[in-house]
């Protein structure tokens, strides 16, 4: 198979991920989203290392994983933060630092 | 010069469309409640199946901050484990004592985090 | 096949191990009572071994961890400011009520691993431990945004660095995907080789797109228009000691890398880069300036000075000669000793005063209190660039470095930025100085701010702190910074031997 559909297929989870944040208001589904983009990241490096055929990438992958499990569950503890604080969860709601 | 740049254009602007396409496809194709129709029947058909038991969880149903607190320890530890993968790859044709250190130290940072959890109390259940 | 043990250098790499084992101490520190209190001790000690160990390796000019790090002048001399920046945190951190909620040791178990981060990032010479110092860098500070519990705005900016800052790293991924399959390579050396020998179309395009989502992904770190606008939203909810540490630290670690990835590494392409770069950089320092004019409240202020003072520095990348890294050190040093001038006021001025930043709560504040006032006064000249400061020096030699590289609309850029932010800087000095302290004002506003707390009906604050502006490990910082800022601006040259030997270790790539 040719290594341009798995560029596409990650360039196509990176601008969902990407959107995703922009559009949805939900912090939860946000921080999926943010998975998303890293994941889209993940997978353009292990289609270049199989195309380059050298495993540079790989291990490089694994930290991908590592570093964005990591990030989620910072994300999640602040979540659940506020949600035990009774503050509104949805982004657009959260106005104190607008302007 | 500048015919160097469309690829990148055309990728970018693909991206944008089918992404933006499944971000907002849900939005027109997901399911709507009909206005002003409250029966039984229009309210089942927001069910992901329509046949069966109703599969919702009451909106009052909420899970205990220990589960959370739980789920978040477990992805962490569950995952700090792949970096360990990398050592079986190498495994066979090592015989260091180097690489046995290396992974004894890993596990040991590991531990440290498990110490700190655990006197935070937070694997207590509550 | 056979495994050899690769060699390591010891030496080389005690900064990030004495860094790590203060990390590992100071977390069974957080968990064991009898130790607990010593938190902030432990800490300073771990980052005095720190700053210990890079003056040991002062000298130092090798690879280490199979070229994965690079300890060299640059590294050395940014990660000393990181070290200088995260001690000021402790100290300023003493008492906050941040630091008391999330129980000391463990702000300061995320302190220390946020600073781990900008150590390795400043050595990382390889895609790998860019990514990882840059995380390592990023995870703790989200959670530090979020540890003042009281304050919705403190979780809120918290949750909100993390989205952004999370975008910007996943941003940062992918450009160095591309870059990855563009030359075939992850480290710096090998992909400036790589992309020398690589030709064809789809490499071409492949690595500009790289090159353009890296410096996307680096500018949200360092808080370059258009990609700043969480900055003053996250400066002024963030705790002020945590304010003070990300707006120094991060920049100087984020800058090292910044130098490195596109010097070395990007170096091939500079003729492709500088343009982009230099566009940030006026962007940056138009957006930060005229944004700061509209703010009442100081630490969003300063948010804005901050972007605007990144457009200043990425100006010295811009470029690409040693004489610009070397004006970027040297405006990095003076903007830690500005800034830590002008934090630890604000951080004594918030416990005085209910924890508000509004400008107008200077008011008169060179009559009743001149030696707070003073610092903040010369802080804000400094950043202004106006003499005898480092600040101005740091400015001068940034255009000239820039004119000698005929980028003078650059030059010309940094000098009308200037010129607007004497409207902002000069308005917080006016505030110092000018009003009498208040008596002037409606007079009921002021009685019931006199009174005691518990009388004027709110509750009293626990950590509210009438005598802050006598407690040493606040009232230092302060001084010491401010002393530093004008010693440099009248006698700078100490502090350009040490731009310039971060400068020397990229004598191999630049001219």
């Amino acid at each position: 198979m040719d290594i341009e559909w798995y560029l596409v297929l990650s360039a196509l989870l990176f601008a969902t991920g990407f959107l995703g944040v922009m559009i949805r208001r939900n912090p939860v589904v946000i921080l999926l989203c943010l998975e998303l983009m890293l994941s889209a990241g993940a997978l353009a490096l292990l289609a270049f290392s199989r195309m380059l055929g050298n495993q540079d990438a790989q291990v490089f992958v694994l930290i991908v994983l590592v570093v964005a499990a990591c990030e989620v569950v910072v994300g999640l503890g602040l979540v659940v933060a506020m949600y035990r604080r009774r503050l509104p969860l949805d982004v657009d709601e959260v106005k104190e630092l607008k302007g | 010069m500048l015919h160097q740049y469309l690829p990148v254009l055309v990728f970018a602007a693909l991206g944008i469309l089918v992404g933006g396409a499944f971000a907002t496809l849900n939005l027109v194709l997901g399911p709507k409640r009909l206005k002003g129709d409250e029966s039984s029947a229009a309210i089942r058909q927001m069910d992901p199946y329509e046949c069966g038991l109703p599969s919702e969880i009451s909106k009052t149903f909420r899970f205990g901050v220990s589960f959370y607190l739980v789920a978040m320890l477990f992805i962490l530890f569950d995952i700090e484990v792949v970096f360990l993968y990398p050592v079986g790859a190498i495994l066979k044709s090592t015989d260091s004592v180097f690489v046995l250190a290396e992974v004894v130290l890993f596990v040991a940072l590991l531990f440290v985090a498990l110490i700190y959890v655990w006197r935070k109390g937070a694997l207590d259940w509550r | 096949m056979s495994f050899d043990a690769p060699t390591i250098d010891y030496a080389g790499l005690s900064p990030v191990i004495a860094l790590t084992v203060g990390l590992v101490v100071i977390v069974l520190a957080a968990v064991f009572d009898s130790v607990r209190r010593f938190g902030p001790a432990l800490a300073l000690l771990t980052y005095a071994v720190t700053a210990g160990c890079l003056i040991w390796q002062w000298n130092a000019n090798l690879d280490l961890v199979s070229g994965s790090l690079r300890i060299d002048g640059l590294a050395v001399t940014l990660s000393l400011l990181a070290v200088i920046a995260a001690a000021v945190a402790v100290l300023l951190a003493i008492g906050d009520p941040s630091e008391t909620q999330a129980g000391r040791s463990d702000w300061l178990a995320l302190l220390t691993g946020s600073l781990l981060g900008m150590v390795i990032l400043a050595q990382a010479t390889s895609m790998l431990t860019f990514f990882v110092g840059l995380e390592l860098l990023s995870i703790p500070l989200y959670a530090l945004c979020g540890t003042n519990l009281r304050r919705r705005e403190s979780l809120e900016s918290g949750l909100k660095y993390l989205i952004v800052g999370s975008v910007g790293s996943a941003t940062l991924l992918y450009g160095l995907a591309m870059i990855y399959g563009a030359s075939g390579a992850t480290g710096f050396q090998a992909i400036s080789d790589g992309l020398q020998a690589g030709d064809g179309m789809l490499s071409d395009s492949l690595t500009l797109v790289g090159v353009g989502m890296v410096a996307v992904g680096l500018a949200f770190k360092v808080s370059i228009a258009p990609f700043h606008q969480w900055t003053p939203d996250v400066y002024q909810g963030a705790p002020t000691p945590v304010t003070a540490f990300m707006a120094v630290a991060t920049k100087a670690a984020a800058f090292a890398v910044f130098i490195r990835f596109f010097l070395v590494a990007l170096g091939p392409l500079a003729d492709q880069w500088d343009v982009m770069l230099a566009a940030l950089a006026a962007l940056s320092i138009v957006v930060g300036n005229v944004g700061a004019l509209a703010q009442t409240s100081l630490k969003r202020m300063l948010g804005y000075s901050g972007v605007a003072q990144a457009g200043y520095m990425l100006a010295g990348i811009v470029t690409a000669t040693q004489a610009g890294v070397d004006a970027l050190v040297f405006y990095l040093a003076a903007y830690v000793a500005m800034n830590v001038a002008a934090f630890a006021v604000v951080v004594i001025r918030e416990r005085q005063n209910g924890f508000s930043d509004d400008i107008s709560t200077l008011r008169g504040l060179g009559r009743e209190k001149p030696l707070l006032a003073w610092p903040l006064t010369i802080a804000m000249l400094a950043l202004a660039g106006l003499p005898p400061t480092a600040g101005f020096i740091g400015k001068l030699y940034l255009i000239e470095a820039l004119v000698d590289d005929d980028w003078t609309w650059l030059a010309v850029m940094i000098a009308i930025g200037t010129m607007i932010s004497l409207g902002y800087y000069l308005r917080v000095v006016a505030t110092l100085w000018m009003s009498p302290a208040g008596q002037a004002e409606a007079g009921a506003e002021i009685d019931t701010a006199s009174l005691p707390p518990q009388i004027a009906g709110a509750q009293a604050d626990p950590f509210e702190d009438s005598r802050a502006d006598r407690r040493w490990y606040l009232v230092a910082p302060a001084l010491i910074a401010t002393a530093a800022a004008l010693f440099f601006g009248v006698i700078p040259q100490p502090l350009v031997d040490f731009a310039q030997h971060a400068g020397d270790a990229l004598s191999v790539w630049i001219s």
